[in-house]
């Protein structure tokens, strides 16, 4: 079976995407367009709706890329968790991936509020686990260089422990809440966690009830080699970020064996690659709207895209000349240079081809025509073993996820690739991935969990 | 009619008795129950309350002291939702009442706290209130790798968080993002400000991710009742709490505050004054009374003990019951302002240990606040029209039924006598509690229309 997850925001995932005419108007910070998508994709039941992250506001050396304002960038939106939150009040059975960060945030503050949105949302909260690649987010805490990367991820993978030995805090019966003895807790259903070690000492328990996953759903997005390590040992899901199935598959295999390597089994870890879906009636219709995004983009805004993906600037470069070698190391996110740069070589692209190219998918895979085109071309991805499910965002909102909703799910479903309805109220009931059993308390007494 | 009081009322279930959640009428679940704290708002909005109020530590208390620990004491939530995630959910659940979270400036970072309630201001359409503490209570340091901070350095943190906070949430001018599909112009790079801060504790460089709120800051509660806390309050906070056992304290702590606002070049009036006070309205007194006592037979002694040693910090264990209470005037580190005013209490009118956790479980025989709602309300009217008070933090005993009655007896006596609003005047909650205009530090108003 296919999982399909989409992306909150609303301005579509072409950075021309807002300015298409039957686009939404007045999208930022603009809570009912979010419940309408959360809907639009709880009716198309989809696993999850994702909310990307990070806490600077990004491009103001870029003047015109910034009053543009691209997908990625988002100089203004919700708090994740705060958003989700509000969200579940609205839907009742996709889950909820907000993102937060290892490097800024404490643990304690952290693992508190995954677990408060977990209760809230009766067992969907779902961690995107990052550690702020963009090198701009160190100055909003105090520090003038970014943290190198090596860095991040030893105290990510300690930040992860951490929450996860808070989450075990308490057995799941711990509270009775006996009006008659007077007992509201039991005091031996509870654990201290006492944890000390190199970058933080928190000693717990935390001061809310073991919650309806055990943990929140774990996802990782890091394409480097440490985000790979973290992820298979950490997370239940990964994005793929793979402008093809060949790179898809051999990411996917990556990460299974590397899960192996961990003491998991190779199917523990679920891999969404990125894609883009232009689904429309016929494939001149889906061609059609892909032009009239593409035609909203002028090189005085491409190339400054462009040179925020490579996290190189360009605009000293002919625009229809090639790309500038760009095989050197980047403090932030390496996984977009490095896919772009092979691209272009290989594909002898000039600046502006690339931009032409990269500006609709941004290096992941790009999906276009009607669904039975684009159901053939899932279908592939999944069959080869390269995506267990998609992060499927449209080019435009919100008529282009209407689009997956209403044409492309009737057609995985038709094929027997895609559910029919929800079997689980908990997302981890939905994905198939088992309740963690808290190691600190016996499964005699704790009714809700499995093994 | 002069301004309307301010009323304050919980929604963590578990009721304001120490006993409370023992009522056969109480919730019958309350950890992690968002179905009750979505009907406690409704409840509250039905009697048109300004404020829902959720205070919040970082730390399972009460474990040194199991018999309170495993009866749960109103305060300690053992387990409990994260303030800023529950009220964006309650949020959705009501349209005008105030949505009160607490957050502390000692183990937060200011660019994230100040993104959380910006977005809970937009997620409300204006109802956010950050209740600013410092962490008081010890034991919280340990779950953030360190020692407990002097209050000293904690105040001067908090004030310094506090100046980030704002000048982050004046990052854009109101009319910052255009949103032009036409010429491709989303936001306006003119009207987005750097803070550029560097500061002693912090350096935030800014701008923050979120638009200019529609509140344009959340309402500013603050609790301390120091010298420090309160020169805090007078400096930045909207409203603050206060702890008082009789109206003269109160008279005397208003007195004592407004001359610090005043001080800080503020207008006096625009700090509100909160005192918590306990509230128990039935249709009779001796209604109200009874309940009191029914749940005041369910603590133990042992119990009672544990409960005023938490209050008062200090272990009473060692004392004899029925013996005086021990000198309560030296300093501890945490809360002290409850601690001062029950030592006070105690030594002035000679107090038992027994006597003062009766005192405190508002069993003795003439408990403030207790009665018919004209009874209750002829205090309130009191406290309210010798300027006292500009509103309340009522505590009630259990729930829903102590709101319940408030709702149903006592509010609309309130409003029979004009000292509270008839309905929500429909803007945001800074509207709704006749709060000065804020305006943005870095654009003028003349482009921003809900600034003005």
């Amino acid at each position: 079976m296919l999982s399909l997850m989409t992306t909150l925001g609303g301005l579509g995932s072409h950075l021309g995407g807002w300015r298409h005419p039957r686009a939404w108007t007045g999208t930022a910070m603009n809570l009912d367009q979010q419940i309408e998508l959360a809907r639009i994709a709880e009716r198309g039941l989809f696993d999850l709706l994702f909310l990307a992250d990070g806490n600077a506001v990004r491009q103001m050396d870029k003047p015109a890329l910034f009053e543009a304002v691209s997908f990625s960038d988002r100089p203004t939106g919700f708090e994740p968790v705060t958003l989700m939150a509000a969200l579940a009040q609205h839907t009742s059975r996709i889950g909820l991936l907000a993102t937060a960060t290892t490097t800024y945030e404490q643990p304690w503050t952290l693992a508190r509020k995954f677990a408060s949105l977990d209760h809230l949302s009766g067992g969907r909260a779902c961690w995107n686990i990052v550690t702020s690649s963009y090198p701009g987010d160190s100055r909003n805490f105090g520090r003038e260089d970014h943290v190198p990367r090596g860095e991040r991820y030893a105290r990510a993978s300690e930040f992860v422990e951490v929450c996860k030995g808070l989450w075990d805090s308490w057995a799941p019966d711990a509270f009775p809440e006996d009006k008659d003895s007077g007992r509201y807790l039991r005091a031996d259903r509870v654990r201290t966690l006492d944890h000390h070690g190199v970058h933080f000492d928190v000693a717990g328990p935390l001061n809310v009830a073991r919650m309806p996953q055990g943990y929140p759903v774990l996802f990782h997005a890091g394409q480097s080699e440490p985000g790979r390590e973290l992820a298979a040992r950490h997370a239940d899901c990964v994005f793929s970020v793979s402008g093809d199935i060949k790179v898809g598959r051999d990411f996917a295999t990556d990460m299974r064996q590397r899960a192996v390597r961990h003491g998991r089994a190779a199917s523990d870890i679920r891999i969404y690659p990125g894609a883009t879906a232009y689904v429309a009636q016929s494939m001149a219709e889906a061609d059609e709207l892909f032009e009239e995004l593409q035609s909203l983009i002028s090189p005085s805004v491409g190339v400054p895209y462009l040179s925020k993906l490579v996290e190189e600037d360009l605009s000293g470069y002919p625009v229809d000349g090639p790309l500038p070698d760009l095989s050197g190391e980047v403090s932030g996110l390496s996984s977009f240079r490095t896919t772009i740069a092979a691209m272009a070589e290989r594909d002898g692209l000039t600046i502006r081809e690339t931009y032409e190219r990269v500006l609709p998918t941004m290096g992941h895979v790009l999906f276009k025509g009607t669904a039975t085109d684009v159901a053939d071309q899932m279908q592939e991805w999944h069959d080869s073993g390269a995506a267990d499910g998609f992060l499927l965002s449209a080019p435009a909102l919100p008529f282009g996820l209407e689009s997956i909703v209403d044409l492309l799910v009737p057609e995985l479903q038709r094929r027997g690739l895609y559910r029919t309805a929800y079997t689980g109220s908990t997302l981890r009931e939905n994905l198939g991935l088992p309740i963690p059993r808290n190691p600190h308390f016996d499964l005699a007494l704790s009714g809700t969990e499995q093994s | 009619m002069t301004d309307s009081m301010i009323l304050v009322t919980g929604v963590y279930p578990v009721g304001g008795h120490l006993a409370g959640w023992r009522h056969p009428t109480a919730y019958p679940d309350i950890a992690m129950n968002l179905d009750a704290m979505i009907e406690l708002a409704r409840l509250a909005e039905r009697g048109r309350i300004q404020a829902l109020f959720l205070a919040d530590g970082n730390a399972v208390r009460q474990m040194d002291k199991p018999a309170l620990f495993e009866a749960v004491a109103p305060s300690d939530r053992p387990a409990s939702f994260e303030p800023t995630t529950v009220m964006a959910a309650i949020a959705q659940h009501t349209a005008h009442v105030g949505l009160f979270a607490t957050a502390t400036t000692t183990y937060e970072q200011p660019y994230l706290l100040a993104r959380k309630f910006a977005s809970l201001d937009h997620i409300s359409g204006g109802r956010a209130i950050w209740n600013v503490v410092t962490g008081s209570y010890p034991g919280d340091a340990v779950n953030f790798g360190g020692g407990f901070p002097e209050r000293t350095d904690r105040y001067r943190r908090a004030g310094e968080f506090l100046d980030v906070c704002k000048g982050l949430w004046d990052s854009w001018a109101d009319d910052a993002f255009p949103q032009d599909k036409a010429s491709g112009r989303f936001l306006d790079s003119s009207r987005v400000h750097v803070l550029d801060h560097v500061g002693e504790n912090f350096a935030v460089r800014g701008p923050l991710n979120v638009a200019r709120s529609p509140q344009g800051h959340p309402v500013l509660f603050m609790a301390g009742q120091s010298g420090p806390g309160r020169d805090l309050a007078a400096q930045h906070a909207d409203c603050l709490f206060t702890v008082a056992q009789t109206k003269e304290e109160s008279l005397a702590a208003v007195a004592d505050i407004k001359g610090r606002v005043a001080a800080f070049g503020r207008d006096p009036a625009a700090l509100k004054i909160i005192p918590g006070i306990r509230v128990n309205v039935a249709g009779s007194r001796e209604q109200a009374l009874d309940l009191y006592r029914e749940l005041n037979a369910l603590v133990s002694p042992a119990l009672g003990v544990e409960y005023l040693s938490s209050q008062v910090k200090q272990d009473l264990s060692g004392y004899p019951l029925d013996g005086p209470m021990p000198d309560l005037s030296t300093e501890v580190a945490g809360v002290t302002s409850i601690r001062q005013s029950i030592g006070e209490m105690a030594a002035r009118e000679g107090l038992t240990v027994r006597q003062t956790y009766q005192r405190l479980l508002a069993a003795d025989e003439d408990p403030p606040f207790t009665g018919t709602a004209a009874e209750v309300a002829d205090e309130m009217e009191d406290w309210f029209r010798s300027g006292a008070c500009d509103g309340f933090m009522m505590n009630v005993p259990t729930l829903p039924l102590g709101l319940e009655r408030v709702v149903d007896l006592l509010v609309p006596e309130l409003q029979r006598r004009g000292l509270f609003h008839d309905d929500y005047t429909g803007g945001t909650l800074r509207e709704e509690l006749r709060l000065p205009v804020l305006r943005n530090a870095y654009f003028d108003t003349a482009h921003a229309g809900s600034t003005t």
